[in-house]
């Protein structure tokens, strides 16, 4: 065939008739990043969050009844009902391995958005590329405060921060010097890296702005093979209350070394990470019968939000948990990252990270007790209202703050 | 700082430090042996801690009854690794001394990660034990009973392998084998039978440390990483080959990495064990007990 102006004009034509179903034909499938540990010391976090974010993916994908974004119906309906698919990428742990992962992610596997990534150290590199590459980042479970103030556009938590977990501890603090309790000073007892240095500022600024005296502040090394010089110098200080924030390996070693040591605190009010796991629970659940967490999720809540347990026993079934603190902020991670692509209306980052800055989810639309979902203009949702829980006849029930508490707390722990 | 918070740690970093000398002790008979350092000693650990586990999980096995048998079952494991894979390794032709690293070092990888898929990440422990949990207390020092028996077995262990090195034909056909390989092929001692002995007891000696060490530390596929660092430094400061300088080393680690929390932010602990390590290689390159 000749190449004549018919031909080319004809073959434009032909072209551009067949361009919005070969647009829509790219779209029959969504697919986000999502990076987590899955070997290395943290490698169970990153099972127990891909099983959770394989059950929000049944959410979206499948056809349920529940009141949650995207729920009803099949896959994404501003996209053609477009199927949404994870790809799953390891760090290790290690926020060099965390920035080459993702750059493969968003060059090799195409991804319109990432989610991660349990270690906040991983999530300061993971957001930088993210942010260049102009891909929507959804920090589902890291409450570092630094992270959200970096000035980054493609940056949005819908969590909580710890400034707002340890404010939420530190109300409840001054709740009960109300009623009488003694709580005058604080032993901080934080890892090294940017989740427990962040946890620790943050704790020893609110100390001193509410007149708590902090009895010692001890900076560990995660991951050490031994921590009773560490607890020696908690035991040494035994302040009112212990203040942990530690992965779950320091944790179970703690509570170990604390045993053997003689060390019992009156009470422990803890920052989540490893005190919201099983595994430690599991370890040594009976040395911390009344022990207080920070979390932003209870099944408590199930009572009030019956699919709060209907969406539990989903996750329940491929993992044989319950939803933690952590794996409930995963889940609804990638909803509300879902829920915005679908308003996007298309997998571009630019058009994803408008209509993420649009977000607005009712409370009621989540399985947390938060009010709603709604970002700043830093990407963080301050509207994700933190709770206090408390370890008691081995389950956690939600003691703080009054209007979401189902329990008085037990205090002193024993 | 009081004299009760001083004279705590010194015998916490004690116990500790026997501990360590103990999973040391292994590594650096098989260095000494045939110069080869086993990369996968941490996994070797690692497994010795989920057999413990598992015999406690399924059989009821209390650590203690476990930690011959455990140690046993790692002498066979340390005999087929050498037979198996390090045997072939030294006698690479061409950069043998890679050859060497990379077999034991893919070793660990391969254990970690056969640890990972069969065993799951999630982190284990020997929930309740005879001794779990129970701690003795004098003039308000607390002893916590797991670590004491560890000390005590590490003792013990060591002392039975002097006097298996010192009073035993197959002892001083290791001593013999370690001195000069070639020259024993002459008098008819099977070269390959002492290496395979010198891996078996190797893996035994830190099969024993992980029994001991799974009534008070929590178990997961990468658990002997930082054990593993821990003894290649203990090797090196007591004086590479040196089992005596293991021991020692081992008890010298633990002594500083508890002064060091005493005296610099806990979270600064390692900086003094590498410290002195720097510094006794600076005015003793051979370690403090070596003798090359």
């Amino acid at each position: 065939m000749n190449i004549t102006r018919r031909n080319v004009l004809l073959g434009a034509t032909a072209a551009a008739a067949l361009g919005p179903i070969a647009a829509r034909a790219q779209t029959s499938e969504v697919v986000i990043g999502v990076i987590y540990p899955f070997s290395g010391a943290s490698a169970q976090m990153g099972v127990d969050a891909q099983k959770s974010f394989e059950t929000a993916l049944e959410v979206i994908n499948k056809n349920h009844d529940f009141d949650l974004p995207l729920a009803k119906g099949e896959g994404l309906p501003g996209l053609g009902g477009a199927k949404v698919r994870l790809v799953f990428a390891d760090h290790q742990a290690d926020p060099q391995k965390g920035r080459a992962e993702t750059e493969r992610l968003i060059t090799q596997e195409k991804v319109c958005a990432v989610i991660g990534t349990y270690q906040s150290a991983v999530a300061v590199t993971v957001s930088q590329i993210c942010e260049r590459y102009q891909i929507p980042f959804i920090s589902a479970d890291n409450s570092s405060p630094s992270l959200h103030r970096r000035g980054l556009k493609f940056y949005f938590r819908a969590a909580p921060h710890d400034e707002m977990f340890s404010a939420a501890m530190f109300n409840f603090f001054d709740a009960m010097k109300k009623k009488g309790a003694k709580i005058d000073t604080l032993s901080l007892f934080h890892e090294d890296t940017i989740f427990g240095t962040d946890s620790a500022n943050t704790q020893l600024k609110l100390a001193a702005d509410r007149g708590y005296k902090i009895a010692t502040d001890i900076k560990y090394r995660s991951n050490s093979p031994s921590l009773s010089a560490e607890v020696q110098q908690l035991k040494t200080a035994n302040a009112d209350v212990l203040m942990p924030s530690s992965y779950t390996t320091d944790g179970i070693l703690l509570v170990k070394t604390m045993a053997e040591l003689g060390y019992k605190p009156n009470a422990i009010v803890a920052q989540d990470a490893g005190f919201s796991e099983k595994a430690l629970y599991d370890a040594v659940g009976d040395k911390l019968e009344g022990v207080i967490s920070r979390g932003s999720f209870s099944l408590d809540l199930a009572a009030k939000r019956p699919m709060v347990g209907k969406v539990n026993a989903m996750f329940k079934e491929k993992s044989g948990k319950d939803f933690n603190d952590l794996t409930s902020r995963q889940f609804m991670g990638l909803l509300v990252m879902a829920e915005a692509i679908n308003r996007a209306k298309s997998t571009d980052g630019e058009k994803i990270r408008e209509a993420l800055v649009a977000t607005d989810i009712p409370g009621e639309q989540t399985i947390m007790p938060w009010k709603r979902v709604k970002f700043d203009e830093m990407g963080q949702n301050n509207d994700a209202d933190p709770v206090l829980l408390q370890y008691i006849g081995g389950k956690f029930v939600t003691i703080f703050p009054p209007q979401a508490a189902i329990a008085e707390a037990v205090w002193p722990m024993k | 700082m009081t004299a009760e918070t001083i004279i705590q740690s010194l015998a916490s970093g004690l116990l500790m430090g026997l501990l360590y000398g103990l999973i040391a002790v292994g590594l650096a008979l098989i260095f000494g042996l045939m110069d080869v350092v086993n990369f996968a000693h941490g996994e070797f650990l690692m497994i010795a801690m989920y057999a413990t586990f598992f015999l406690f999980a399924f059989f009821a096995i209390d650590p203690l009854l476990s930690a011959p048998l455990v140690a046993a079952a790692l002498f066979v494991f340390g005999a087929v690794v050498y037979l198996l894979i390090v045997r072939f390794a030294v006698r690479a032709k061409a950069n043998a001394g890679m050859v060497q690293i990379f077999s034991t070092f893919g070793l660990a990888i391969v254990m970690r990660g056969l640890a990972q898929y069969f065993f799951t990440p999630d982190y284990r422990s020997v929930t309740h034990s005879w001794l779990g949990g129970k701690t003795v207390s004098v003039a308000g020092i607390f002893l916590p009973v797991p670590q004491l028996v560890g000390a005590l077995v590490a003792i013990a262990a060591f002392g039975a392998l002097y006097l298996f090195i010192n009073r035993t034909d197959f002892g001083r056909a290791l001593e013999a084998t370690r001195e000069d390989a070639g020259a024993v092929a002459l008098v008819g001692i099977d070269k390959n039978k002492v290496f395979a002995l010198g891996w078996g007891l190797g893996a035994a000696l830190v099969g024993l440390s992980g029994a001991v060490m799974a009534i008070f530390f929590y178990i997961y596929p990468d658990v002997g990483a930082s054990f593993a660092l821990i003894a290649y430094v203990t090797v090196a400061l007591g004086g590479f080959g040196s089992v005596f300088g293991a021991f020692a080393g081992g008890i010298i680690v633990g002594l500083v990495e508890a002064t060091t929390a005493l005296l610099l932010p806990p979270s600064l602990k390692a900086v003094g064990i590498y410290a002195v390590y720097l510094l006794v290689v600076f005015v003793r390159p051979r370690g403090l007990f070596g003798s090359m």
